[in-house]
């Protein structure tokens, strides 16, 4: 051993080396920052999406308690953002892919809340905007179209654990207001149709409100869109699709299962057995 | 399907798959070139394994081989360069980092044999080249901060420079079987400068630092051959300006075993 440290200072690559370590740690100790900022990410964001489970209502502003517990969540994820958005800038923008699992958390707990109350899927440019907000002035923490689905993938099992509560303590799906609903239809036809859809909020004024959507329905329309999507074959991310895409199918299947026997249970009971509210419920149920 | 009247705009979905398309495009455009940058990489490793079986005298020949495919790998670096400059560096690197270590293996190891800038009859072996040296050779930039362009980085120049040690205790063996008494002793001197410099480093749990940890292996194994020419004298004396530090060397194997045949002693 006395050879070798004697030897050590004489090696005539020291100086190289030790440039190498100064430039290794500097890209260790950032990686490290990165890696700790994005499991406050994710811790905070479960803890949004835990609180959030709570809610009841679609298509509302979420109740008081939700944002009172909530607040302090978000300022967190944003402190986190805005303290790696430097390291994350110029060269080093895609180096720290070890930002991707707070991004892809964050990205569930955003569209659940967008969700509960807007009852519709946030864009991914909405998203990315919403995380340069958060980072601050140092410039943008960037969210890719991969974080972004893949965090969409993980807000389905919300969707799903959502439905199943609701069936389990209301005895029926949640599904978006009336109003709402025809609000949305408005402003739709205005857009697209002009004047033959303004009949059909006539009528359907005069008539019966339209049916509203439900979650299931949305679901449906979720899996669809996620079923249709090409990952680049070769990529891990094509792999992590495919196997969120089987977690996915399998929410969605829950909740038709959940519904399926909540019709047939329903089915069963003598009729006078059933309280009137829940007659109400079983006939919405039927015509799903 | 036009416009939201669900819960999905289906413009969202259509957007994502433009870009997630468009990267596919580009990865597609990049693999052409990453798979001729390996095919040089398999001439250049052809070539110089003919070192192994050629005497240092007549090795001008394989280096020269060696640097006509080397030119023809550079013009590939050019292309890749050209191509990847125009993306973000860190979104892309995965595709080639792999074949860049290899190439930078390959002239390192044509540099060690004394390829690079080298008018001699008999070139002189045991130079290492650097990250600038390779920047010029390479004409393209390295260990590159403060723009998102293609570069070296120095994670690439390290595993290359383990390959070069493994190489180079394979080296080592294949030069006494030639004759060559004396190449061992510059390789045993190099890979433990080489040693002593990684040993310095903080490296984390990765595939550079699982690398790294065989190094003393390979360091031992030209150690092992040096104590085999020693014990049968056959180190060229007074010849070799290292030789002082080889007698340490082999001051410091004898004592080795000597302590070794004491721990015996006291088994038995």
């Amino acid at each position: 051993m006395e050879g070798v440290k004697e030897e050590q200072p004489s090696s005539p690559y020291m100086a190289m080396f030790e440039g190498f370590r100064a430039e290794l740690d500097e890209h260790h100790d950032r990686r490290e920052k990165i890696i700790k900022a994005s499991r406050d990410i994710t811790a905070s964001s479960k803890k949004i999406i835990f609180t959030l489970q709570r809610v009841r209502n679609l298509g509302e502003p979420v109740p008081q308690f939700v944002v009172k517990n909530n607040t302090q969540y978000w300022k967190t994820i944003e402190s986190q953002y805005q303290s790696i958005a430097a390291d994350l800038q110029g060269l080093n923008r895609h180096r720290y892919r070890q930002i991707t699992g707070g991004n892809q958390e964050f990205m569930e707990a955003l569209s659940f809340h967008h969700y509960l109350e807007t009852q519709t899927l946030i864009s991914y440019d909405a998203s990315a905007a919403r995380v340069a907000t958060m980072s601050g002035e140092a410039g943008a923490v960037e969210l890719t179209a991969e974080d972004y689905i893949l965090g969409i993938f993980d807000m389905v099992g919300e969707l799903m654990r959502f439905s199943i509560t609701s069936m389990a303590t209301n005895g029926k799906l949640p599904a978006g207001k009336p109003n709402q609903d025809k609000r949305i239809k408005r402003e739709v036809s205005e857009e697209h149709t002009g004047d033959k859809m303004d009949i059909n909020v006539q009528t359907s004024a005069l008539t019966l409100a339209p049916e509203p959507r439900n979650v299931l329905s949305d679901l449906r329309e979720l899996r669809l869109q996620l079923e249709m999507f090409e990952p680049p074959r070769g990529a891990k991310f094509y792999d992590e699709v495919e196997k969120k895409m089987k977690v996915m199918r399998e929410c969605v299947d829950k909740v038709e299962k959940a519904l399926y026997s909540l019709t047939v249970r329903g089915k069963e009971r003598p009729k006078g057995w059933m309280p009137d509210a829940n007659e109400d419920r079983r006939a919405i149920v039927e015509s799903y | 399907m036009t416009g939201q009247s669900g819960m999905v705009d289906p413009a969202i979905f259509e957007d994502l798959q433009t870009r997630v398309d468009e990267d596919t495009a580009v990865r597609d455009e990049l693999k052409d070139i990453v798979q001729a940058l390996e095919k040089h990489n398999r001439t250049i490793s052809f070539v110089l394994s003919r070192a192994h079986s050629t005497p240092t005298a007549n090795l001008s020949s394989v280096l020269n081989a060696a640097q006509e495919s080397i030119q023809k790998a550079i013009g590939t670096v050019t292309a890749l360069s050209r191509s990847a400059s125009k993306l973000p560096y860190y979104k892309f690197n995965s595709m080639w980092s792999r074949q860049v270590q290899d190439l930078i293996f390959g002239i390192l190891f044509w540099g060690w044999l004394g390829g690079y800038q080298s008018n001699a009859s008999t070139p002189k072996c045991g130079r290492l080249l650097t990250l600038p040296d390779l920047s010029i050779i390479l004409a393209v930039p390295v260990n590159l901060k403060d723009r998102d362009e293609f570069h070296l980085t120095i994670e690439e120049y390290l595993q290359a420079l383990i390959s070069l040690v493994e190489e180079l205790s394979r080296l080592a063996r294949n030069s006494v079987t030639l004759g060559d008494y004396e190449r061992p002793l510059l390789i045993n001197q190099f890979v433990k400068d080489v040693l002593a410099g990684f040993q310095i480093l903080n490296l984390k749990n990765d595939t550079l630092r699982r690398r790294s940890d065989g190094l003393k292996y390979k360091v031992k194994d030209v150690e092992d051959v040096v104590y085999d020419l020693s014990l049968r004298d056959l180190l060229p004396k007074g010849k070799v300006e290292g030789y002082v530090k080889v007698e340490g060397v082999k001051q410091e194997v004898k004592e080795e075993e000597s302590s070794k045949k004491i721990k015996m002693e006291e088994y038995e």
